[in-house]
């Protein structure tokens, strides 16, 4: 098992080595000249000259990203051409409000798709089940921000029951820190609601058909029993890869919530830094994102293990 | 004294093409400690029959009717709350295909402990204990490290001999075994045979086993019921019907059976087969349901359905011109 994680490590590395080529051409692929971009537009000849020698862009490609990459593996990831500040300097102050919007709405997601899927598959074809996967389809059809909008206007501004934006570091205890996600983590967690419930859908409706099910109803258990241990535990390889899958619509979609409720997150600082061609903030970030998730793909590989003992490594 | 008595069964399915009678009007009963089986080919309706005992039918599509009296309760009026403690206590269930009807993603141990902690109650402990003892009794080597394997890691014949663990653990009074055999190699069906009639003898378990195997009928069963098209046609004690079948379904069946060696013997004779296939169950039928495919049909049979008859002592058939009395075979 543990030679099997290494492993996955080590095979991850190529993957990186791909993601970090691409993250670095971003500077080259971007229209323009990367020095006259970084300068700016005031900039005279001089300066321009004087970025391209100090950043190294006068030496061949392969060097310039070789030593970038070397830069990268010591902990390097440039410094901000906006504020001058270390790009992980930067990343780490906005770390917190991003990791705890995705994990409060992961678990939302979970505690809520889960059982309405299951249900939907023991009520299958009946009202129950065509009023859950109504939702489903509404809740995938609509963007971030009309949901987050929507939210905000009902139960902020309207009931006054949770504040309309912001965010409080979870040290100041932890319902003002809840109190902050509740809404934005239901406006991104409505396509991911949507999707999982209805991934657990299909697979029960298939685990249900199973003899083993019929085993189960013979030897008298009850019907609690029956889809929450003997078809749940069978169905949920197809739904943790879905959750695993369904984190990369959580970064795309953390940017924009991140924005609707004023969240000083990672996502307010991408678009920040796009929409100062801060490039080296930008590679950070993506490059971030990237390994996060190939991080949470080989955390689900080792999760199958646990719930299907017929998954050796 | 009848353990189970069923009267006039009826199980039909709404189809979009019509209701589909799959067991329709078949009484039968088995005592205490008794083996009875029941035959009949594919879609004969003789699963259906030991679903519908259990009440393991999906409802709706499915319905059923008439009177299932277990040990004097009609099962059929009972609360879902009051049959599931029925199942896998008073009567259990064994599949035909032990590859699938585990649960490949929960140990054995605790696929045997759960029918003992519903039932008996026991705590988690107590049920580990029994569920060894058990997978002893099954005759598997090795059961305190079985107990802790999942269902692949063991041969199709150690999964049937955990089936009946599983079915077995509380003791029930009556065991229904679905073509348990069927599915596993020939010395093996032989081993697991052998099992179930040791274990009933211990337990005093009355056995209803579902099969189209003639050999294994012979081996265990004491009565036999012979099932076509959703009805009974015949039922007599196991000798009797081998000696002198009375219903040409059930002759056909006796003669469709290969006899081991007789090549050698010069006694080989073509395999009898029985042309042409089950009438479709979502018609009605009128007259005789086997009369399509029975070469003594006349339009007596076309036209009146028989009534079951006792033709000899304790040996009914549904048949116009099975013959009464004592026949030579």
């Amino acid at each position: 098992m543990l030679s099997y994680i290494l492993r996955r490590i080590v095979a991850t590395l190529p993957v990186m080595a791909i993601v970090a080529l691409f993250v670095f051409s971003l500077l080259y692929i971007a229209p323009g000249d990367p020095a006259v971009v970084i300068a700016g537009d005031q900039a005279s000849p001089e300066d321009v000259e004087r970025i391209r020698q100090s950043l190294g862009l006068d030496r061949p490609f392969l060097i310039q990203f070789g030593s970038w990459v070397w830069r990268i593996l010591h902990g390097d990831l440039g410094t901000s051409i906006f504020t001058n500040l270390p790009v992980s300097t930067m990343i780490g102050q906005r770390l917190g409000p991003t990791l705890s919007l995705m994990i409060v709405t992961l678990l939302l997601t979970i505690v809520v798709a889960v059982p309405l899927g299951v249900v939907a598959a023991w009520k299958a074809g009946s009202l129950i089940d065509r009023v859950i996967m109504g939702f489903a389809v509404f809740g995938f059809s609509l963007p971030v921000f009309v949901v987050g909008y929507m939210l905000a206007y009902i139960f902020a501004l309207e009931l006054e029951w949770l504040p309309v934006q912001g965010y409080t570091p979870l040290a100041q205890g932890f319902w003002p820190w809840l109190e902050n996600l509740i809404l934005p983590a239901v406006a991104l967690g409505c396509v991911y609601i949507a999707l999982i419930a209805r991934i657990t859908r299909a697979t029960m409706l298939e685990v249900l058909q199973q003899d083993y099910i019929r085993t189960a109803r013979a030897k008298g258990l009850g019907q609690g029993g029956i889809l929450f241990v003997h078809a749940l535990k069978n169905a949920a390889v197809p739904i943790v890869t879905v959750i695993g899958i369904g984190i990369a619509l959580l970064i795309g979609g953390a940017v924009v919530t991140e924005s609707v409720f004023a969240i000083p997150g990672l996502g307010r600082l991408t678009i920040d830094a796009i929409l100062r061609r801060d490039y080296p903030v930008i590679q950070g970030i993506v490059l971030l994102f990237s390994f996060v998730y190939v991080l949470v793909n080989l955390m689900i590989d080792v999760i199958y293990t646990l719930v299907d003992p017929r998954i050796r490594y | 004294m009848a353990l189970l008595e069923v009267e006039n069964l009826q199980t039909h399915f709404r189809t979009p093409s019509g209701i589909n009678r799959a067991v329709d009007g078949v009484s039968f009963h088995v005592n205490e400690g008794e083996t009875l089986a029941i035959v009949g080919e594919s879609g004969c309706g003789k699963s259906v029959t030991s679903m519908s005992l259990m009440r393991l039918i999906p409802e709706p599509p499915g319905r059923i009717a008439g009177a299932i009296r277990f040990a004097g309760r009609d099962l059929l009026k009972l609360s879902d709350r009051e049959m599931r403690a029925i199942r896998g206590n008073d009567i259990s269930m064994i599949f035909q295909e032990p590859m699938t009807s585990l649960n490949p993603v929960l140990t054995v141990g605790r696929q045997i402990r759960e029918t003992l902690m519903i039932h008996q109650g026991l705590d988690k402990q107590a049920a580990e204990a029994h569920a060894i003892e058990m997978l002893t009794l099954v005759g598997i080597p090795e059961p305190k490290r079985r107990v802790r394997e999942y269902p692949h890691q063991l041969s199709g014949g150690m999964r049937q001999r955990v089936m009946i663990a599983v079915a077995l653990a509380c003791n029930p009074k009556l065991l229904i075994a679905d073509e348990p055999t069927t599915a596993l190699d020939v010395t093996i069906q032989a081993q697991i045979l052998k099992l179930m009639l040791d274990l009933k003898s211990r337990v005093g378990a009355a056995i209803i086993l579902i099969t189209h195997d003639l050999g294994v009928v012979a081996e265990i069963a004491e009565r036999v019921m012979v099932m076509y098209a959703g009805r009974k046609v015949e039922e007599a004690p196991v000798a009797e019907l081998f000696r002198s079948p009375r219903h040409p379904y059930t002759q056909g069946l006796l003669g469709a059976v290969p006899r081991l060696g007789s090549s050698l013997t010069g006694t080989a004779r073509r395999l009898a087969e029985i042309p042409g296939q089950v009438p479709d169950l979502r018609k009605p039928i009128t007259g005789c349901v086997f009369a399509g495919r029975c070469a003594l049909a006349t339009d007596l049979c076309r036209q009146y359905a028989p009534g079951l008859e006792e033709k000899a002592p304790r040996h009914v058939a549904a048949c116009h011109y099975a013959a009464k009395g004592a026949v030579a075979a």
